[in-house]
Formats: structure tokens, sequence, C-alpha cells
């Protein structure tokens, strides 16, 4: 407590916000049903991206239309998102017999796979330390 | 749903699998960066009447009441559809390779001694989009545009101009990379693509899944195809007579080349012939990019129909290849084949060629061949001095044994085909109508009102270049020295196209 008292008191002093108090709006765009789930993840740099080691992950139900998440608590850094829409409810993006994803996904900044997924360079972007709450979107493909 | 499993699900979006497009260049204008294409065919079309069959079209055709030469057979009834790319331009861009263009179905409906033509446009989403925009909105395989809309899978690009084929009550329009579409067979209106699993246990498994624009009909009535992926992995189908699909397998083959367009059926067995290409790779287009492999045998697999798995491997010496028009086992279970068999690659550079107005230097002919693929490993192969494409054998002989082949021919080079041919595989004997300079021939049908091969005709259209108008030709199968019985007509041409099919009324 005298710990959060001090880093508010800082803050207040320094005109920045606490190092953590942060967070990230992500839309995601015309999702086309109400069926199933959104499974969404937040990588927080390049090689966890790679690696596929979420800094964060949000399952929520899909609404046709648009739905906004919030992922809080972030630091600055560099960022990307990924996410499916699971219609079957069978908790995996289900792709054909040649793996091409047969469900709805997408990446922040709207990054579009070219025969290939999008790259970290396509999708990433910045939290900054003077923004405290940044924007980003995609819609789905389908 | 744990966490685990989610990231595993997750996973996927990061893994999307490559698939046989090309991995296309996001650009930044609507402008072909490369070679001004449409300039450098203009100018050589001024010099080459003939390059019109590759001009393309822009309005869907029709006309009534062709002009009908000689005497039309009254046991010919029903229906010729063709398909074949028909877009080729849009504003200043010019597709660089004759495969990119949108397709156009033609029918020519024959009864009570009348032929009607319409040809329509395939009003697939990508088709309607560009109509609509007024220019090309995708790169194409070879053709980059600076600021393509997104191509996210095969199916964006899906042009369903290679061939054509009745199933149930509907048309489908054949592509290779991508779904089949459906279309209306009476309107020929655009019903949507074919989704193979759908009511079925694969389910969405098939979704997108490429369909070849060859599939084989038993005269049964079962389909067989196949499709094809650039990872080595190729889908074999089997559907009933009104497209059901009642059984699919993947077998990975590690064929690389980038290109598989046809393939056989036995009675017991399918046939993966898979030719001596490979793909080179680098920043060249999709199909630029394929070279011969003059080091790789033509393989064949010989898959049994129940299991659907490999059960014997043949070489063959290296070999590209297009089309095949049967195969069929004998008495002592060795497979009889044919083969457009070509020396090397350029046939397919040549299609690109084309669409720049230029002409090959040297012959890049294919010659018939006839293959045994003996039951204790040899092979046995036999090829006829002679241009051979477009192989096709009366349909009730599929899988079966088959007396005749047919195919077009030329007597100077394959540029324009300008021959048809009955081949007699049993004896070697040649039966053949040369059109004459003046016309570009396009493939030619089988048909037997019967279903027997001393008894049928064979149909199909040709450009003549001076009038610029095609006709639709009707040969007696066993008399093409005779010319043909019928010619009728049409007051405009046809782009050259692909593949066609009789389906009688």
């Amino acid at each position: 407590m005298k710990h959060l008292l001090l880093m508010t008191i800082f803050a207040i002093a320094t005109g920045k916000s606490y190092a953590q108090n942060h967070s990230l709006e992500f839309s995601i765009n015309s999702v086309n049903s109400d069926k199933g789930k959104l499974y969404v993840q937040l990588f927080k740099g390049e090689d966890n991206f790679k690696k596929g080691a979420p800094h964060a992950a949000q399952i929520m139900p899909a609404r046709k239309g648009n739905t906004l998440l919030v992922f809080s608590n972030l630091t600055p850094g560099e960022y990307a998102v990924r996410f499916f829409h699971d219609e079957n409810n069978d908790g995996k993006m289900s792709t054909n017999l040649f793996g091409i994803p047969s469900e709805g996904y997408g990446f922040s900044n709207n990054a579009q796979p070219v025969m290939a997924p999008p790259s970290y360079q396509d999708s990433k972007f910045t939290i900054t330390s003077d923004t405290k709450v940044t924007q980003n979107s995609s819609d789905v493909i389908y | 749903m744990n966490r685990r499993q989610m990231l595993k699900s997750l996973a996927l979006c990061g893994g999307v699998a490559a698939t046989g497009l090309p991995k296309l260049v996001k650009a930044k204008s609507k402008t072909v960066s490369a070679v001004n294409y449409k300039a450098l065919f203009e100018k050589a079309l001024k010099e080459n009447p003939k390059l019109i069959g590759y001009s393309g079209v822009e309005h869907d055709l029709m006309s009534e009441n062709l002009v009908i030469e000689g005497r039309l057979p009254m046991d010919l009834r029903g229906h010729f559809y063709r398909n074949g790319p028909a877009r080729l331009e849009r504003g200043e861009v010019r597709y660089q390779h004759l495969f990119e263009g949108d397709g156009m179905v033609h029918d020519f409906a024959i009864a009570n001694g009348k032929i009607h033509h319409r040809g329509k446009f395939i009003q697939t989403n990508k088709y309607k989009a560009e109509q609509a925009a007024e220019e090309f909105l995708f790169s194409g395989p070879d053709t980059r545009l600076q600021n393509s809309l997104a191509i996210t899978k095969a199916d964006d690009i899906n042009v369903a101009n290679t061939s054509i084929l009745p199933v149930g009550g509907d048309l489908w329009a054949l592509w290779e990379a991508g779904s089949a579409t459906r279309l209306d067979r009476s309107s020929l209106d655009y019903r949507g693509q074919v989704k193979l699993g759908e009511q079925t246990a694969a389910g969405s498994s098939l979704a997108g899944m490429p369909f070849s624009a060859h599939p084989k009909v038993m005269p049964e009535g079962d389909i067989w195809n196949f499709g094809y992926n650039s990872t080595g992995h190729i889908i074999v189908y089997h559907l009933n007579s009104q497209g059901r699909l009642l059984n699919f397998k993947v077998v990975n083959t590690q064929f690389t080349g980038g290109m598989l367009h046809d393939f056989l059926v036995t009675q017991n067995h399918v046939l993966l012939i898979l030719p001596s290409i490979k793909q080179n790779g680098g920043n060249q287009g999709y199909f630029a990019q394929l070279g011969f492999a003059p080091e790789q045998p033509l393989e064949v697999l010989v898959l049994d129909k129940t299991h659907m798995a490999v059960q014997r491997r043949y070489e063959l010496d290296p070999a590209f290849v297009f089309h095949f028009g049967n195969a069929w086992e004998d008495n002592q279970g060795n497979i009889r084949m044919d083969a457009s068999l070509y020396p090397h690659l350029d046939v397919l550079h040549k299609l690109s060629d084309l669409m720049a107005g230029k002409l090959p230097k040297e012959e890049t002919n294919a010659q018939p061949t006839l293959i045994t693929l003996y039951k204790n490993g040899k092979v046995d192969t036999q090829a006829f001095k002679i241009v051979s494409e477009f192989p096709r054998v009366l349909p009730q002989t599929t899988g079966h044994k088959n007396q005749h082949l047919y195919f077009l021919s030329s007597g100077q080079n394959a540029v324009w085909h300008d021959t048809i041919c009955q081949l007699n595989v049993d004896n070697g004997k040649l039966n053949q109508f040369q059109f004459g300079d003046d016309f570009i021939v396009e493939e030619h049908v089988p048909f037997s009102p019967s279903g027997k091969e001393n008894k049928a005709y064979l149909i199909g259209t040709a450009l003549h270049v001076p009038t610029k108008r095609s006709c639709l030709n009707v040969f007696d199968a066993n008399a093409l020295q005779n010319g043909p019985v019928c010619r009728a007509w049409l007051p405009y041409y046809l782009p050259l196209g692909f593949h066609g099919h009789f389906q009688q009324a």
C-alpha cells in the first residue's frame, strides 16, 4: 500500500502515468454471426509472437458486427494481436485438409495474409508511454 | 476450454499453410509492374491476325439459329458446353498468362435441326467486383497488380475458366486451384462455389480444397477427381453422379513440381501421373517460375479405388504432360494408358508469350504416346510422330478399353492446331482432317448417341481467322477425312478456350 501510494505521488509529480496503466482497445469488425466464440491473443514483442507465447488472451461470445475488447495493465512497447472466430465452437480454428483456415481469423493493423500469414512487421503496433489508451482494429477474414 | 487448447488453436493463425498459389507481392498502385503486355499484344495483332483468338471479349454473346452448312444429324440433340478464359484485359492491364482470364461458358443448344449459342461470363465474386470497378482488382498467378486486393485463399481469384461438367441438374465450371463453381444449367447464372463436404462427415475440412478441371466420369456415372497442393499432398475425390461426396483421401506424394493438371482412372485404380517439373521460386510469376526437371523421371502412382492407397509406382523417361485420354486394365492386370507427352515445359511459357503477341521460335509439340504399365513393374511406351493435344475418348469408354483416341494436331507447329485426328490404338491407323491455314481448331469431343465407338460423332469449335467468326463442326468420328457433316457459323468469334462436354438431350 505504501509502495502504491509512493508510485501515485511519483506519477502525479512527474506528470506521467504509472508504467502499467496503459490499455489497448481492440476492435474486431465484421463478425459474421453470433455463433461460437472469439479467441484473441495479445503478444508482446517479435520473439513471443513467433514463439506463440501470448502476453494475454481473451475468449468471448461472438456477436455479429463489431466487438470491442480491452487489454489493461500494459507497459509501453511493441505488441501484435491475432484472433479467430470459432464458429463451430470446437475450441480450435478449423482448417481444410491442406491447412487453409475455414473459420474467420485476423491480425492487428488489419494485416492481410498473402498466401502466407501476415508477418509480425505487418501486425505490430506500439504502445507509447504518453498514450494511455491505444486503439487498433481488424476485420475478420472469412 | 483450457489455456493450452486455446494456444494450440490460435497457433494455427500463424501457420496458414502454403498453397499451390503464388506468394503474391503486395504492391502500391493499380498498374502492372513489368512489361506492357497490352501494347505488345496490340502491335503484334496488327501484324498477325491469328492472334485475334487471344484478344478476349468484353460482353456476353448470343446468337440464335446459326447458319448451318451441311446436314445436322437428327440423332444429335443436346447441349455442347465449352469453357475458357475470355476476359483478358481491363483498362490498360492485360493478363500475362492465358490461364488467368475470367471464364466464359458457352452453350450450343442443338435441337430440331437448329443450333443456338450463348456465351456468358461466369459471375464469380472476383468477376463481379472487377466488372463494377471497371478494372482488375486482384493479382493473378503471374500478373502482379500494384495495389491488389488481399488474396487470402485460392477461391478469391477462382476464375472458373478451364472446363465444364454437367453434374446433377447443374453445370460445374472447373478451375484447378480451388473449388468447382456451380452454374444454373438453363440460365448459366452463377450459383456459388460447390461445397463438397457440406452435409457429409467431412464438413468444412474440404472448404476451398482444389478440385481439378479434369474429373473422370465412369460409364456408371460415378465421378472421380483430384486436387493438388504444391506441398505434394493430393486429395482424391469420389462423388456419385449427383456430385455428392462418397469418399476422399489425402495422399502425400512428395511431388512438389507446382502444377498437376490431369489424371486417369481405370475400373479399379486411380493413376496420379507426376510430370518432370520443379518450382524455381524467386520473384517471377507462379507459372513463370516453373521449370522442366530433366533429371526427374515422370512418375506414375497407381492407387486402388477402394482404399485410395498407393499400390505401385512406375518411373518413365522425363517428360511434361497436360492431358491424358484414357486408362484401362487388360486381362493380365496390366494398365494401358495414353498421354500427350512434351519433351520439356516450354508449352506453359508459350501461353505467356502469346499474351504479349510473341510466337515461339521453336516447336513445342507433344506426341501421343501409348504406355503400358506392366504388373511386374516394367513399362513400355509407343510414341507416334505427330503433334497431339487435347486428347479425348468416347465418354462411355472412360476407365475401360477404348479403340479410338481423338486429339488435335498440326502440320506445322503447335501454336495453332489445324487438324483433328482419330488414332486407332489397336493398330496405329490414323484418320485425320485438316481444316486449312485459315482456321484455328479447338478441342473436339467424341459423342455417340448409342454409346458405340463405331457410330460416333466428333464435335468442336474452330476460329476462321479471315472472317473473324467461329464455327461449330460436327464430324462422323469414323470418317473424319470426309470433312464435317455439318458446320454452323457464329456471326462473331469466340476467344480460344480449353475444354468442353457434350450432353445428350
